[in-house]
Formats: structure tokens, C-alpha cells, sequence
């Protein structure tokens, strides 16, 4: 089939399925009428086998060999009611989309419950264009799976279907669901940019510089030179002895302040301007350096840790959306 | 090498399938397959169990190439059965020098099925089924292992795939039973030159001595009626008019296969008793087939009758068949002899037993008619002194006369080619008929069995006016012979078994009903074909006999199967619906409150056991414990579907 018409039917084909199913919401019961079943290619041969040996016994009036014919398509039919079983009833209790860069590859966590008798084998779930994530439920069980999703744009990105198969009992057949879940992730930035990070803000200088003169001695340790590192801080006598530009490190303050703004990156458009400041986030994440935002349309005071760097991507994220 | 998803017990699986599969085929493959296959699977298994690479391409390439030309050695070529199913068993041991991905896994099980279909086509005797059982039971099990998922144990396969055989097996036997078959066949294939026992297209005395002592069936046929008697069960097989001296042949040309049809058993006319009956015939290679003397031909387009009153197939019987048949005992035939037939069964060979001829002409010149020569020959053959005997002693150029004034033993094919030829000498036509003499009656199956051991030869006379008649020189010699009921296994001829039998007679019993074990699914299972179905079809009431009613029937079966897999699937893993809990509860509040004791639509569950304590405290008693656990399972902290279903239970078994 030609690619064109082949996207073409498979979207056709999801929306009627959108249509049918409508939104999902959590906790999710997987029911019967929202569950496909189609014969793997392997299925396919089979069923070609069973034909050729369905014509030999008709063509030579052999008993034995229609009876081995009818077993084996009763096996088949049972395996097929088998692997629909293996989806129905399964129950998706939470579901979770993690943040990401634009690029890389996000993460849902979907929490399953396998709240029937028996095991269920050889699931997968995935989103469109990405590798499965394949995985197993014990009876009365349940299992947190990741599946990756793809987030090629800053901002809001809605999650598509994720597709949850399986190919249990035997891979002959393959029965699937999709699942449209109201999650959202918000995607950063991609860090990408060469320039290197602003001079720090004057505060936390004066403080440095306050505490190196009244003799304080925080200092922790040296560390190598970068573009942009205060010639205050070098230190020189290291580099007078003959050794590399060392720029001084004091615990506590854990290096500098940095008050990141789009200033002095006038030249680029917006997106290259966010993904500058994604990277410099990055970069103060790496010196362990407290960083803030000073953009026109979000504020905020320099901080440490994680969760603030992330609130810093958040608002780059959603920079020009509104609310972050 | 390992193939993936599957551990090491369950990787063994398809290999078990495969050795198997070719070991129901091992009657028909060529020598070296299976020892080749046993080599290759060694070498498999060793493979994966040390993680040896696999060999080179152009290796396995040769090796394929080596092996299809041994395939050509042996067979010479490629076609039919044998030749299919050893190329199928070669070329699979080449594919498990490479077997890697679960794609070649998939082929693998693919072509142990095939030959499982190879051996069901040829042979379908019943004690091969367990082996066919076998095999099919370890290809679904290895076909369970290629699902992918987490490996599992070979024996969680072998039990879930029996489950799912066992499942299967109600619609096999409805398709079997319903789905239209065919009247004919879309092609058809030459047959295998295999030699199959059983009588012959010629006799030599000696020849026979050898097929007597087999016990395997012949035919076997079940009487609308009673049987006939002993003395009239003869199964007329081929009948043979050409003497050379040594060896009696089928006459080539007039009266023999094609285009005898019409003009021969025209002039018969059935008259006396009527035995009607149906006969299920084991493969022969003579295509006689063998029927109760004399039989009008069956309603089949593909049996026709020669002159001599043989029922010829027009192909070989290469499979059992069934036929339904009548005899007439007493048929004659009034026709005139025409000179040609005549002259066949007259002619002697020249120079041959002098003794012999001067002995007939003598006897006939002493005799009013042609009549009583025959039985003043027979008379001959009883008070002569002559031995029945399997083991005689070899006769030579002049086997007439040294059977008759020499060795005086002999067994059927000795004393009926004698007595050929004594008529002939005298100028009576006359021929050498074989076929089988008696029969067993089963009475667990309630059919006669003829056995190989049966075989038998006597003579037929042309008698003016009478026509041909049966003649049975060997019954002169000995009496017993033909007047014994057999009863029993082993009919005293030189069988070892029979005293073994005789002393016990549960095991006679056994082995009847063994006999009647095969004779039904020879007949009513192997034997099933489109007509028998057709009449399954009216005798369940659904009136017009075609193959539309069998499509209903089968689409009828079909949905209820259907419907019946869905519900035990669905069955086999309980899953708690949704709020399970919760209705369980308000099954609980209807019952009591049909007891009077309704729950207030404010009141909490606790609370409400707290007022029931105080009017009955019974009650509250008995529903404490529970309303406690559905408060934690409701409100509480998450919990397994275990207590969830725990909990489901007790409350179903609240009163």
C-alpha cells in the first residue's frame, strides 16, 4: 500500500475509534468493545496452512487428516478469545506524564491493576513511531510501566493515544486498545546554544566579595575556568605558580547568582532565545549555581535545586501561553 | 542461538513436535532422515546449551543442497508423499542449524504440522493416533512458547495448550461431522508402489502358505440380518484362468478391467436368499474388490463386474473402503459359453503331467456326464489319502502329478490348481477362483472379520445347463477346514497363538474388542465420507438430504461454540467488575431490609450494626465483621483484589 494512502486510513481509522470510544478518564476498565483483534503475520500463514491442509483432506477424503484441520482451527479460535481475554478487564489506575526537553524523548507512567485470576503475558504499550515497552502483570497484580512518548515542540504538548497490545497466548493474533488519555506534559525547551552564561548578578558578588575580605573562609574548592567567570574570582595566584586558570568555589554560596534574561541574545528568535536560556539552566544546574529569570513576561528570584529549575523550564515551556 | 521468549525446557518443545512429527512419518521417509534429524537436533541442542555459533551460509547452503540431492537419491524424485515428506523432514534439520529469530521457530512448527498432515494422509490406523495426539499436543505447547513475554516453563505450556486443544475439540468433531466434504476429488495422485499383504494377481502354489499365517484383517462385514452360514461364506477376490505350469495369472485381455461392464454380469440373475450387507475392505493391490460370492455390484461408478463375476475397482484400493452390497448365494447364470471363453479356460500347458491327464480322460470315459467326473474326482481327493498341510513339499515341473500320485500334500492353492487341471484334461472348463474362506464373528462389534490367514483358492466347473459352480477341492481333503464356526482367534492351521488364546479367554475378549475398536473407526470414522454424512444429516431430523442442511447445521454448531468459548474463556479469569464491593453491600442491605431491618439512608454502615446491637444483637453480631471489612476495603488504604474477592465471597454467603 502506498505511504500516503496508508496515513490516510490510519487516521481515518483513528478517528472513528476516538469517535467510538470518546475520552477516557481514570481509573480506566479495558471493555470488550474497545478492544481490536487482527491476525499477526504469522497468524496469517497459519491460517494459509490451514487452508492447503483443509484442500488436501477434502481433495483426498482423509478423516484424520480434516479432523487434525478442525482441531487446529479450534485452537486457533480458542487462542484468539485467549488473547482478547488477555486485555479485557485489565484496569489502568493512574497515569502520569513527566516533563521533558523538546527532542528527547518524554516518559507517561501508566499504573496498571490486573485484577483477575489470572496472569496477563506479553503486553506492550507504546505511543505512535516509538518502541515498545513490553510487560507482564502477575494475577491479582499490578505493574508501573514507562512508555516513552515523543515531544517534538515546546510548550503544552497533549498526549496522544497510547496503544496497549498484546500478542499472548501464542502470536497468532494481536489485540490492542488505545488508550486516549487527558495528560498533559509540558515540554522544555530543547537546550541548545552556544553562548556562554551572562555575568552573575551584582548581589550575590558584593556578598562574595564581602565574605572573601572579612576573611570567611568558605572556600571549597577550585574548579576550572569558564567564558564568563568573574576575574574576581580566579584565582590568580594558582595561575601565577604556572598552573591552568582556576576560578575559586565557596560552599554555601555554592558559586554564583544568575538573573537570566534575553539580554544580549537579541539577535535570535524567540525559540533559539528559550532554548539559550534552557541551556544556561543546564549549565548553572551543572555548577550548581542559583539561577532566575528576568524575562518580560516571567519573573522569578535566583534559587538552587531541582524543583526550582524546573519551575524555571516550566515558565520557558510555556513561555507566550499564558498561564504557566 | 537461543531462541527468544522461550526458556530452555519450553525451547525443547518444538523440537519434540519435530522429531515427533517425523517419527509418525518414519514408515514412508528414507533410511538416513531419521538418524540425520537425530544428528542435527544433537548438534542443536548442544549449540544452545554451550552458545556455539552458527555455521557459516555458505555451509548450511551446501548442506541443504546435499540433503535434497540424497532426497533424489533415494526417491528420484521430489513428488508424492514419501519423497515430499523426507525432503520436509531434511530441510527442517537444516533449518535448525540456523534457527534463530521466533520467525524460524514459526516455520519450524509450520513444517511439523505439515508433517503431521503428510502421515495422517497415509496411514490412519488406529494406534497411531496416540502418536498423532502427541505430536499435535507439543506443537500447539510450542507454539504457546513463541507468544513472546516473559519465558515460562515448557510444562505451563503443554497444560495450557491441552486446555486449549481440549477446548478445540467440540468443533473439530462439528466440522468433521458437518462440513460439506466432497463427492469426488479437485485432483488425484498416483499411487505408491508399496506392496501391500494380502492376496495376489497370481498363485503359485507356495505362495500362499506365507499370506495365511497374517492375522491382519482382510474386511470385515456387518449383515443387515444373520450371517450366512459357514459353508457359504466364500469371498470371491481375483479369479485366474492362465496356467504356465508353475504360476496362475488373471487372463490379460477379454474379461479384465476396462469395458467389461456391461455384457458380463448381465446374464446373471439373482435369485435364492439375499444377504445384504455392508463391507469395509482393506487396502489390496490386486482392486478386487473382495465381495461374499455372489455379490451384485455396489452404487459406486468406480466398481464395475468382469465376467467372471469379479467386482473390479477402476482405481486401487490404496485406502479402507466401504461398500454396501447384497449377495445371492444361489445367482445362476444360464448363458451359453462362448468359444473363446471356452478355449481360456481349457488351455493346458503342453507336455505338462501325463500321469494327471491320462487319470482324468480315464475317469470322464468312466463317468455318464461331466457331473459325476467332477465327483468321482472329488471322491478321489477325499478317501485318497491327501494331507492339508501349510508346509508341503516343493513340487516341480509336473506339480499335478506329483501332487496327486506323489506327495499327497498340500494346502488350498495345491489341491485347486490339481483339480483345474484334472477338469481341463477331461475338456471341462474350468478356472482357479481365490478370495477368503470363513470369517470370525465379533460379537462386541457384531460384524464378520476375514483375516489374511483366510486367504483361499477352489475351483469353478462349467457344467451345460448349470453354468459355472463352485468347487472346493481342498474341503475334500479337509472337512474340518470349511464346517468349523469360527468363533475364535487362531483358527487351529499352524497358529502358535491359538493355544495360547484357547487358555485364556478374557484375552480373546481383549484382542475382539481391540478388533471391534478398529473396525469402528476404520468404518464409521476413516470410512466417513460425504454420504455418510448426508444420512448423519437425516437421521438429526433435518429432512432434505444436501449439503445446505449440512451448512445450516454446521453454522448452528459453529455459533454455539462460538459462544460457548467466549463464556469458558472469560470464565477462566474472574475480574472483579468495577464497585463490586459496593453492590456486594447493597445486596446485603436488601436482604435485611426484606427482613425489616432497612438500613436509614443517612445511617453509615458501623452505625448501623451499633443500632442493630441493641434490638438484635444476633444480627449485628453476624454482620459486624463484615461491615468492618467493607469500610476498610471502601475507605481505607488500597487493597489486593485477593481481600477484595475474600470479601466478595463472604458476602455472598451472608444470610
Amino acid at each position: 500500500m502506498p505511504g500516503a494512502l496508508r496515513r490516510r486510513l490510519a487516521g481515518r481509522i483513528e478517528r472513528w475509534a476516538r469517535a467510538r470510544q470518546g475520552p477516557d478518564t481514570l481509573p480506566l476498565q479495558l471493555q470488550a468493545r474497545r478492544l481490536y483483534i487482527l491476525p499477526t503475520r504469522a497468524g496469517l500463514a497459519f491460517a494459509l496452512l490451514l487452508f492447503i491442509m483443509l484442500v488436501a483432506g477434502l481433495n483426498y477424503g482423509n478423516s484424520l487428516a480434516l479432523f487434525l484441520t478442525f482441531t487446529l482451527a479450534g485452537f486457533m479460535l480458542v487462542g484468539m478469545h485467549e488473547c482478547q481475554r488477555t486485555l479485557r478487564g485489565l484496569e489502568l489506575a493512574q497515569a502520569q506524564a513527566a516533563d521533558c526537553h523538546a527532542g528527547d524523548d518524554g516518559l507517561v507512567e501508566l499504573r496498571f491493576v490486573n485484577a483477575s485470576t489470572l496472569p496477563r503475558r506479553a503486553l506492550a504499550a507504546r505511543t505512535p513511531g516509538l518502541a515498545p515497552t513490553a510487560f507482564e502483570l502477575p494475577r491479582d497484580g499490578g505493574a508501573t510501566v514507562q512508555v516513552k512518548f515523543h515531544a517534538p515542540r515546546r510548550g503544552r504538548h497533549r498526549l496522544g493515544r497510547i496503544e496497549l497490545s498484546t500478542t499472548a497466548p501464542f502470536g497468532l493474533f494481536r489485540c490492542w486498545t488505545w488508550l486516549y488519555l487527558p495528560l498533559e506534559a509540558v515540554v522544555y525547551p530543547r537546550p541548545a546554544g552556544t553562548r556562554p552564561l551572562p555575568v552573575p548578578s551584582a548581589g550575590r558578588l558584593a556578598q562574595q566579595a564581602a565574605a572573601a575580605a572579612h576573611g570567611e573562609d568558605e572556600w571549597d574548592g577550585l574548579r576550572a575556568y569558564q567564558s564568563g567567570d568573574s576575574p574576581r574570582a580566579i584565582a590568580w595566584k594558582s595561575w601565577a605558580r604556572g598552573g591552568p586558570l582556576l576560578v575559586a568555589q565557596y560552599a554555601g554560596s555554592g558559586g554564583s547568582d544568575y538573573l537570566l534574561g534575553f539580554a544580549g541574545l537579541e539577535s535570535l528568535d524567540l525559540e533559539a532565545r528559550l532554548s539559550q536560556l534552557a541551556a544556561w539552566i543546564a549549565e548553572c544546574a551543572r555548577r550548581d549555581a542559583a539561577c532566575g529569570l528576568r524575562l518580560p513576561a516571567a519573573q522569578a528570584p535566583p534559587a538552587r535545586g531541582a524543583a526550582h529549575r524546573a519551575a524555571l523550564l516550566r515558565q520557558l515551556a510555556l513561555y507566550g501561553e499564558g498561564s504557566a | 542461538m537461543k531462541p527468544p521468549g522461550a526458556q530452555r525446557s519450553a525451547m525443547l518443545l518444538p523440537i519434540l513436535a519435530l522429531l515427533a512429527a517425523a517419527l509418525a512419518n518414519a514408515h514412508h521417509l528414507a533410511w538416513w532422515c531419521l538418524p540425520m534429524l537425530a544428528l542435527a537436533t544433537a548438534w542443536h541442542v548442544r549449540a544452545v546449551l554451550n552458545g556455539l555459533p552458527q555455521p557459516a551460509r555458505t555451509a548450511r547452503i551446501a548442506f541443504a543442497l546435499f540433503l535434497t540431492t540424497g532426497v533424489l537419491l533415494s526417491f528420484r524424485t521430489l513428488n508424492g508423499l514419501a519423497a515430499g515428506a523426507t525432503l520436509l523432514v531434511a530441510m527442517t534439520a537444516a533449518k535448525l542449524f540456523e534457527a534463530r529469530s521466533r520467525r524460524d521457530w514459526y516455520v519450524i512448527c509450520g513444517a511439523t504440522l505439515f508433517l503431521l498432515l503428510a502421515a495422517c494422509l497415509d496411514r490412519q490406523e488406529l494406534w497411531r493416533l496416540p502418536l498423532y495426539a502427541l505430536c499435535l499436543w507439543l506443537s500447539a505447547a510450542s507454539m504457546r512458547g513463541l507468544a513472546g513475554g516473559a519465558p515460562l516453563p515448557a510444562v505451563t505450556h503443554l497444560r495450557e495448550s491441552a486446555r486449549q486443544l481440549a477446548w478445540a475439540l467440540p468443533l473439530a468433531i462439528l466440522c468433521f461431522l458437518f462440513f460439506p466434504r466432497l463427492p469426488g476429488a479437485f485432483w488425484s495422485v498416483a499411487g505408491d508402489d508399496e506392496a501391500i499383504t494380502g492376496l495376489s494377481e497370481e498363485m503359485s502354489p507356495g505362495r500362499i502358505a506365507r499370506l495365511a499365517e497374517s492375522d491382519e484383517p482382510a474386511l470385515r462385514a456387518r449383515f443387515d440380518g444373520a450371517p450366512p452360514p459357514v459353508a457359504q461364506r466364500y469371498w470371491r477376490g481375483p479369479v485366474l484362468h492362465d496356467f504356465d505350469g508353475y504360476t496362475w495369472r488373471r487372463h490379460r485381455g477379454a474379461g479384465q478391467r476396462d469395458g467389461v461392464a456391461g455384457a458380463a454380469g448381465a446374464t446373471l440373475e439373482y435369485v435364492g436368499p439375499a444377504y445384504h450387507y455392508s463391507e469395509t475392505l482393506q487396502p489390496n493391490t490386486h482392486g478386487t474388490v473382495v465381495a461374499l460370492e455372489l455379490s451384485r455390484p455396489p452404487a459406486d461408478p468406480y466398481v464395475a463386474q468382469s465376467a467372471d463375476y469379479q467386482l473390479l475397482a477402476r482405481r486401487p484400493i490404496l485406502q479402507a473402503r466401504s461398500y454396501e452390497l447384497t449377495a445371492y448365494p444361489q445367482a445362476v447364470d444360464r448363458a451359453e459359453l462362448s468359444d473363446a471363453a471356452r478355449q481360456v479356460d481349457l488351455a493346458l500347458p503342453p507336455d505338462r503331467n501325463p500321469r494327471a491327464r491320462a487319470f482324468a480322460q480315464r475317469l470322464r470315459a468312466q463317468s455318464a456326464d461331466d457331473a459325476a467326473f467332477v465327483a468321482s474326482v472329488l471322491a478321489f481327493l477325499r478317501d485318497g489319502g491327501f494331507v492339508y498341510t501349510l508346509e508341503p513339499q516343493r513340487l516341480g515341473r509336473d506339480s499335478a502329478d506329483e501332487l496327486l500320485f506323489g506327495t499327497r500334500q498340500g494346502f488350498c492353492g495345491h489341491y485347486a490348481s490339481a483339480f483345474v487341471d484334472l477338469m481341463r484334461a477331461a475338456g471341462i472348463p474350468a478356472r482357479v477362483v481365490t478370495g477368503y474362506q470363513g470369517g470370525e464373528w465379533n460379537p462386541i462389534g457384531g460384524y464378520l472379520l476375514v483375516r489374511q490367514k483366510h486367504a483361499h483358492a477352489w475351483a469353478e466347473v462349467w457344467l451345460p445347463g448349470r453354468g459355472w459352480q463352485r468347487t472346493d477341492p481342498t474341503a475334500m481333503v479337509a472337512p474340518e477346514r470349511l464346517s468349523r464356526e469360527l468363533l475364535q482367534f487362531g483358527d487351529g492351521f499352524g497358529s502358535n497363538a491359538t493355544s495360547l488364546l484357547g487358555s485364556r479367554p478374557w484375552l480373546t475378549t481383549a484382542m475382539q474388542a481391540w478388533d471391534a475398536l478398529n473396525s469402528w473407526w476404520q468404518d464409521d470414522v476413516v470410512g466417513f465420507n460425504f454420504a455418510r454424512q448426508l444420512g448423519l444429516a437425516e437421521r438429526l431430523g433435518f429432512g432434505d438430504r444436501d449439503w445446505q442442511t449440512l451448512a445450516i447445521a454446521l453454522g448452528a454448531g459453529l455459533c454455539a461454540w462460538l459462544a460457548w468459548i467466549a463464556w469458558s474463556v472469560r470464565r477462566l479469569a474472574r475480574v472483579a467488575r468495577p464497585d463490586a464491593i459496593g453492590r456486594a453491600w447493597r445486596r446485603i442491605d436488601k436482604r435485611l431490609a426484606r427482613a425489616g431491618l432497612a438500613r436509614a439512608d443517612h445511617e453509615g454502615v458501623l452505625a448501623y450494626c451499633e443500632r442493630l446491637a441493641a434490638a438484635h444483637p444476633a444480627v449485628a453480631e453476624g454482620l459486624r465483621p463484615l461491615a468492618h471489612r467493607y469500610v476498610q476495603l471502601r475507605y481505607g488504604p488500597p487493597t489486593t483484589p485477593a481481600e477484595q474477592r475474600e470479601f466478595l465471597r463472604a458476602a455472598r454467603a451472608y444470610r
